[in-house]
């Protein structure tokens, strides 16, 4: 259990809370890009030399670190880290035939080099870690952070979720049949009944303590498993809740990565099916693309929504009647394999 | 909380395929660096020293009876030794598929030994190889959790050269949390054509043997291996081999530059300051220190410094990557393994090729074996991004 303070996110979209869907930015050529902003706050001889990850993972904490060298650790999930450096790196190396190459794409290829240049420019010489675990990296941070607040709990943490869409791992993705062959709408990316997804990317960050004062959201508790029986999904679910939900507590919002894919339809279904009328249902895929640590973006659209207590239309699959959002469920999985569940509350 | 402790082992090296050999070899002093790479061709197969291990990809596919496609280097070396480390704790399959059972693994290279694979894939849109999901650090510990099934927490750390010592650590926590009521705790990372042009594009790659701590060093000799821990809590240990308790480890930055460290060490002196108080021991209470001394120029000296400005006299204290060369995201379960076989068995091994002491630090490496009474020894790992780990273990 934590309490979250500031929450800030680099997304594909800049008006996710509209409920005009024109106002929200499409897939264009089968890709959602993440729409960066101006890097107020990274030093331009710095910022030069970053990858889009660092960048994109540096441009999202910095903002919401308000006394940096006071938080107690730096704790990024990251599948791929700066995975077009990587390749650019690779690249030299069989074009120039093994000469004498400059190190830097190298040096800024490690997944690591988000949280270390984190450490760096806020100069935090505390607890800094990454977590690479693919499509369950940023879960894995999240219950870090939690660990390490039961061991110093009046500290504050830095917790992050990035993930870059490069040309590359679009290319090795794709290869490997995980995109949909056809161009598909955002707005049709539910109702289009063919395997693949569209590729995303994006960056999210949080400050976390157990401090309630101030705090919107409260992580509850988190749940991950490695199957690919949707019954054994559906049952570590309903044991995820029973652990941890009360017995007159329901979940107001089902907060779904259902990702148009309809390989991995069927997990996504099993696990709403544990769920009565009382819950509203909603999708954020549309919103963010596919990519590992996309559940780092669904909670910082849940924080959003309990901030606003709005949950858009375009986010909506099936409404309840209920009005307040206090319990959210967030359900994903990665390529029907990886799958995380968080259950978030609203503490206000 | 609960006390965390190792009750199994399981090691490949280039000194050896088992915890067993590698023990002999460190006894004996033997190295595994030499100018042979036979894994891949690359332009530096005869000029530079690498430490590889003794088993073609080929062999170790048979031998470790791996039918599927996909399957890389990095995860049959992690295959080999997390065999070995649940055989040695005696885990049945069904105590390994439990949900109260985590992996969590370690690596930098990942799939990307397969450099070749990689640029194809990654470049032609053409027909994807096998290893289209293999390449990342992840894909390790996917492999295992398929191949035993696995339904407890499972997790891969990348902090560069610390990973492993950060995968022991995360291991520990989770136990003492109740998220797991064992961990099985490790890394590994095979010799790539990508890390070998990195490394030397840096300028830090040895044309000959390492000489960690020596006044002449000339840099680090990448090597290869993998090792895992078995970790469980004082209930479950009772009654078993118990090789070394865990009692403390702390991750600290050095927040200084993307690939060195600082002058003064923050880093490390903080990651070893750490471990001690969590340890609840003073720096006396420490008799080795098997420290991280990969032969460059920067981190002997540093590491050097720090050990001066924590223990004032630094006790006993070695380096292994003469023997092992540096492993990376395996370093620190290599490490923790010969850390844990000094106290298991009360005996220092020799820092090869060690002549003169570092001018600035004055500092002498144990240069030969030699049996000793041991009863904590620090392991230290520090990596790129500034990532700094230290691990403790005592006599149980």
């Amino acid at each position: 259990m934590m309490y979250i303070q500031h929450f800030n996110c680099i997304s594909p979209q800049q008006n996710v809370l509209s409920n005009d869907m024109d106002l929200l930015n499409d897939a264009s050529e089968k890709k959602m890009q993440a729409k960066e902003p101006v890097y107020e706050s990274i030093p331009p001889g710095v910022l030069r030399r970053m990858g889009k990850a660092i960048r994109m993972g540096v441009g999202t904490a910095l903002p919401i670190c308000k006394a940096p060298a006071l938080l107690n650790g730096i704790i990024i999930g990251t599948a791929n880290g700066g995975m077009e450096d990587c390749i650019k790196f690779l690249n030299q190396m069989v074009q120039y035939e093994e000469g004498l190459l400059a190190p830097g794409n190298f040096v800024q290829s490690t997944n690591n080099a988000i949280a270390g240049q984190l450490g760096l420019l806020t100069e935090n010489k505390k607890y800094n870690i990454t977590h690479v675990s693919r499509g369950l990296a940023f879960e894995n941070a999240l219950m870090d952070a939690m660990m390490q607040l039961n061991e110093n709990p009046t500290g504050s943490y830095l917790l992050g979720g990035v993930d870059e869409l490069s040309t590359y791992n679009y290319n090795i993705e794709k290869l490997a049949g995980t995109y949909k062959e056809e161009a598909v709408s955002i707005k049709n990316l539910y109702t289009t009944d063919s395997p693949g997804c569209i590729a995303g990317e994006g960056a999210a960050m949080f400050v976390v303590s157990n401090d309630a004062a101030g705090a919107i959201v409260k992580a509850e508790a988190i749940g991950t498993l490695h199957s690919n029986d949707e019954k054994e999904v559906k049952g570590k679910l309903k044991k995820f809740l029973d652990e941890n939900l009360c017995d007159d507590d329901k979940i107001d919002l089902f907060l779904s990565g259902e990702n148009g894919d309809n390989r991995s339809l069927k997990y996504y279904t099993a696990c709403e099916s544990l769920l009565n009328s009382n819950t509203t249902v909603g999708r954020f895929k549309h919103l963010c693309g596919e990519y590992p640590t996309a559940s780092a973006f669904a909670l910082w659209l849940c924080c959003e929504l309990l901030q606003t207590q709005k949950i858009p239309h375009h986010i909506i699959k099936k409404k309840s009647t209920e009005k307040e959002i206090n319990n959210v469920l967030l359900y994903n999985n990665y390529k029907g394999y990886q799958h995380g569940f968080m259950l978030i509350k609203n503490c206000r | 909380m609960n006390r965390v402790f190792v009750t199994g082992m399981g090691i490949i090296s280039a000194i050896g395929n088992s915890v067993a050999e590698n023990h002999l070899a460190l006894k004996e002093g033997k190295s595994g660096i030499s100018k042979n790479l036979y894994l891949f061709p690359t332009k530096y197969a005869s000029i530079l020293p690498f430490a590889q291990v003794g088993i073609s990809t080929n062999e170790l596919s048979s031998k470790l009876k791996i039918f599927e496609k996909g399957v890389t280097r990095t995860s049959m070396l992690a295959l080999h030794a997390f065999n070995e480390a649940v055989e040695d704790a005696g885990l049945s399959a069904s105590i390994i598929s439990a949900y109260g059972t985590a992996l969590i693994g370690a690596s930098t290279v990942g799939g990307m030994c397969l450099t070749d694979e990689l640029y194809e894939d990654a470049n032609k849109c053409e027909q994807g190889s096998d290893y289209t999901q293999s390449y990342d650090c992840a894909s390790v510990c996917l492999f295992l959790q398929q191949r035993y099934k696995m339904n407890g927490i499972i997790n891969t750390i990348n902090t560069a050269c610390s990973s492993a010592a950060n995968a022991i650590m995360y291991g520990a926590m989770l136990i003492k949390n109740g998220f797991a009521d064992r961990a099985i705790v490790g890394g590994a990372d095979s010799l790539a054509k990508f890390t070998i042009n990195g490394f030397n594009a840096l300028h830090i790659l040895s044309p000959e043997t390492c000489t960690p701590f020596d006044e002449n060093r000339k840099g680090l000799n990448l090597g290869e291996g993998a090792a895992f821990l078995v970790l469980e809590k004082e209930k479950d240990a009772a009654g078993k081999k118990i090789y070394a308790e865990l009692t403390g480890y702390c991750n600290a930055n050095d927040a200084y530059h993307p690939s060195s460290l600082s002058e003064q060490g923050d880093g490390p002196f903080f990651s070893m300051q750490g471990a001690l108080q969590l340890a609840g021991l003073a720096a006396a209470d420490i008799n080795f220190i098997n420290a991280h001394g990969t032969g460059t120029e920067n981190n002997d000296e540093v590491e050097s410094r720090a050990m001066i400005r924590l223990f004032n006299n630094p006790p006993a204290f070695a380096s292994s990557k003469a023997n092992v060369g540096h492993t990376l995201g395996a370093a620190g379960a290599v490490e923790a393994v010969f850390s844990i076989l000094s106290l298991y068995y009360q005996e220092l091994y020799a820092n090869l090729y060690y002549n003169n002491a570092i001018p600035s630090t004055g500092l002498v490496p144990v240069q030969v074996y030699k049996k000793m009474p041991v009863q904590h020894v620090m392991s230290n790992s520090f990596g790129f991004g500034g990532n700094c780990s230290s691990l403790i273990f005592s006599k149980a």
